[in-house]
């Protein structure tokens, strides 16, 4: 009997189905991989399984029982503990504190027994050869010494079921083999291991049987033996889909953005011409929006760009100078560092935009709204007033504002990073529609997105990061999703350099 | 364009009560002033009470726009002691030094103001602790300067032409403030930097990397409020005629009871002049009612204190309400 089963579980959210039926099954002492691409469903199951959210059809069977997980802490209580990509410690206590936390032994009038919860603490490390003091505050601790601590504190609940969820994202090679090390004891102990990744080499290298998941199914459960690098991904892409969309030609002497990446690594270049779409692609992790910021001088400390012009370095040591070169960066987090959200859309449209549309300081707002007319309805945006607060808007709305504000500044070079994320679907191809337009007319664009899809349909050019470094440049006519996700996975790149 | 998605309807009517509910706090303060006392039916009683207040109602005009932009202003006590005792000092009793001294007192305000402005555009200084410390600072450049006595002597004809009535009514120093403030309103409304205070104030990241001229606006604000901190000292002078070191000392409370009073959030992208001075007036109006009333002097502390709490904790709530 398996230890882990869950049958014909559905999830439904308001005009999305995450989870369409999923049978699935592990047992006591497997590392049971789960892949697939971003919104296939992984997280969703995991979820369900952790207790985060209670699934809208099926049933989870714990050694053939039914359970009902309805919170974390039942999950928790049942034996299935979860490790999540971000930590949960509390920085200013110790690791003996945060592995015990809320559990703390009681000695005299009630005050922690500090001893007795450092010797409990010391023996679970030493368990698993983990070489830390259980009295250090953990705000002292690496990441990979954090997840650890994340981890062991997990195991203290005596589970059955360790869930990790892109456990490696952040630890360096050696790190990562001890975690490994770690993983293959726990299997030893009789544990069943949920382990969530994107990187495939990872998988095909620790897991017993790796399950599939494609658009909120399983494609399938297969033992690691009958796998290679090609199966899976072909499993994960399913039959190759490809829409051919109007694209212009990129004129052949067009001048160029050349662009020096330089990051701790080193420095790559990297280049996109008038009129050219080049789509950038990678996992979530790989780097893309630090590069597209430090393009406009947001990058942070240790990412910075060159910019050149037709020979002519840019200024974009800050988003302001970069705008004045013609050089406008569209954030992934429209909340975040977009919108201003309790002003009206002329007011975030025209935001960077007012010193033209007025003269010697004085605002015109006549042609701060005639300039946000005509360029919202070219936008085809819906709302019922442009005094309304852009916080009420749809996210396609936002985006169309947003969007509409750099377009005010006449961008030479448009970077845009997920520029259909949150956006309804008939918003979505409103703005692909644009985004081609604005190609055609001579803007040079880079294109971030986690949809694969979107890229092939959009982009003349497509680079794929991974671990902060550009490992394949192919022109779209010769990229696949298999192509990309293998590169972008850090697996063998099946195209030459062509860029 | 076809119609909308629908909107909240009662978050809109909110921001719109949040907006004005200062101005209905005026009338009613006002009435409840009538009731208590006849002489808030008399316009000579009424022009007394805007040019008592009218250091306190300038000051207030240049912070509002700080705490637009999502700063604060707490020097400003600090500047109003300083530009007073410059003022006077300079003019040293000669009616042919108030111009001089005049120009001399807004220098001296609009470089500590500026001061203020790059440090908060250039460092991540908290606004609060960065102006506390200035006004510190420039508490002890006054006491230096003057050696910890009254200095200066007013000119004659100084006092006199500020405290002219217009009309026989009208007091200049009144007219002074409101002819500030309306300065003060054409800079939010009008001008292409009123609208950068309102947007930077509202969401900064975004400010940064939708290209705003962020740190240029950020010293441009403080460098106006340490002017009409300025402004604010030489009507004190004006109006009280003494140059002691403390002079303002605590007015910087008053300025923010008024700005908060007003609409103007800690949290920055909210409020405007208008309210500012609506919350000036409810406050003198307060002062004089704790008088009326035969309460002690410090009383006004208290209702001081209570009004800047309540007030940021009410509009705190709407704004949470509105989203």
């Amino acid at each position: 009997m398996p230890l882990l089963e869950v049958r014909n579980l559905h999830k439904h959210y308001p005009g999305v189905a995450a989870l369409q039926g999923v049978d699935f099954s592990g047992d006591a002492g497997e590392i049971h991989a789960i892949v697939g691409a971003n919104g296939a469903g992984k997280s969703t199951l995991m979820n369900l399984i952790s207790g985060v959210t209670a699934p809208t059809g099926g049933e989870i069977l714990l050694d053939g029982a039914p359970v009902r997980l309805t919170s974390p802490l039942a999950a928790q209580a049942a034996g299935v503990a979860t490790v999540y990509q971000e930590f949960s410690l509390v920085p200013q206590l110790s690791v003996a504190r945060n592995i015990f936390l809320g559990r703390e032994p009681r000695g005299a009038f009630g005050l922690v027994d500090e001893a007795r919860l450092n010797a409990d603490a010391a023996q679970l490390l030493l368990r698993f050869n983990i070489g830390l003091d259980p009295r250090i505050e953990v705000s002292g601790l690496s990441v990979a010494e954090q997840q650890l601590v994340e981890i062991v504190r997990a195991l203290s609940f005596k589970a059955r079921i360790l869930i990790l969820d892109e456990p490696t994202a952040v630890l360096s090679l050696s790190e990562q083999d001890n975690l490994f090390a770690i993983m293959r004891q726990l299997r030893g102990e009789g544990m069943l291991i949920l382990y969530v990744s994107h990187r495939l080499e990872e998988v095909l290298a620790i897991a017993d049987r790796v399950t599939v998941m494609r658009d909120g199914s399983k494609v399938g459960t297969r033992p690691i033996a009958d796998l290679s690098m090609d199966s899976l991904v072909h499993m994960m892409i399913g039959e190759s889909r490809r829409s051919t969309p109007q694209r212009s030609a990129v004129p052949a002497d067009a001048p160029c953005f050349d662009i020096d990446y330089t990051t701790a690594d080193g420095t790559q270049a990297i280049t996109v011409q008038r009129g050219e779409i080049l789509g950038l692609a990678g996992l979530v992790g790989a780097g893309r929006t630090t590069f597209a910021r430090a393009l406009v001088g947001a990058g942070g400390r240790t990412a910075a760009t060159r910019i050149t012009v037709n020979g002519t370095a840019l200024n974009n040591r800050t988003p302001e100078a970069a705008m004045r070169g013609g050089v406008v960066y569209l954030t992934e987090d429209r909340k975040r560092d977009g919108i201003f959200a309790g002003i009206d859309i002329i007011g975030n449209a025209t935001a960077a935009a007012l010193p033209l549309l007025g003269r010697l300081g004085l605002r015109n707002r006549g042609s701060e709204r005639e300039k946000s007319q005509s360029i919202l309805h070219r936008l085809r945006l819906v709302a019922a007033s442009l005094d309304t607060p852009i916080g009420k808007l749809s996210g396609g709305n936002q985006q169309k504002v947003v969007l509409g504000r750099a377009l005010m500044m006449a961008p030479k070079l448009l970077v845009i990073d997920e520029p259909t994320r949150g956006v309804d679907v008939g918003a979505k191809a409103e703005i692909h529609d644009l985004l081609r337009e604005l190609a055609m007319q001579g803007t040079a664009m880079i294109v971030i997105s986690s949809e694969i899809d979107e890229l092939l349909g959009l982009a003349h050019r497509i680079v794929v990061m991974s671990d902060r470094r550009f490992v394949a440049r192919m022109p779209v006519e010769a990229a696949s999703e298999a192509a990309i996700l293998t590169a972008a996975a850090g697996g063998t790149m099946t195209n030459e350099e062509t860029a | 364009m076809t119609a909308a998605a629908t909107f909240p309807r009662k978050g809109v009517a909110l921001a719109g009560a949040s907006r004005h509910a200062i101005f209905f706090v005026l009338a009613a303060v006002y009435l409840v002033g009538l009731a208590v006392s006849p002489a808030f039916a008399e316009p000579n009683y009424l022009f007394n009470v805007l040019r008592q207040i009218a250091p306190v109602g300038i000051a207030a005009v240049g912070v509002t726009l700080v705490m637009i932009l999502g700063g604060v202003d707490l020097s400003v006590g600090a500047v109003i002691s300083l530009t007073a005792v410059l003022a006077a000092s300079v003019m040293a009793g000669n009616p042919g030094n108030i111009a001089p001294a005049i120009l001399v007192a807004c220098a001296a305000g609009l470089g500590i103001g500026l001061l203020n402005g790059v440090i908060a555009a250039f460092s991540r200084v908290s606004p609060f602790i960065l102006t506390l410390g200035m006004g510190v600072a420039v508490m002890g450049l006054t006491q230096m300067f003057t050696g910890g006595t009254a200095k200066g002597i007013v000119s004659p004809g100084f006092r006199e032409f500020f405290n002219f009535r217009v009309g026989g009514l009208v007091p200049v120093l009144a007219l002074a403030l409101l002819l500030l403030a309306g300065i003060g309103l054409f800079i939010e409304k009008a001008t292409t930097f009123g609208r950068q205070l309102f947007l930077v104030g509202t969401n900064r990241a975004a400010a940064i990397l939708s290209g705003l001229p962020v740190r240029g606006v950020t010293i441009a604000a403080y460098a106006l409020s340490g002017l009409f901190g300025a402004l604010a000292g030489i009507a004190l002078l004006a109006r009280s005629g003494v140059s002691s070191t403390v002079a303002g000392q605590g007015l910087e409370f008053q300025v923010l009871a008024a700005v908060v009073l007003g609409g103007t959030t800690f949290v920055g992208g909210r409020g405007g002049i208008a309210g500012t001075v609506a919350g000036t007036l409810v406050l003198v109006i307060a002062f004089n009612l704790v008088n009326i009333a035969g309460l002690p002097h410090q009383m006004q502390l208290i209702v001081m204190g209570g009004i800047i709490i309540l007030a940021s904790a009410l509009y705190g709530r709407i704004s949470e309400r509105v989203g």
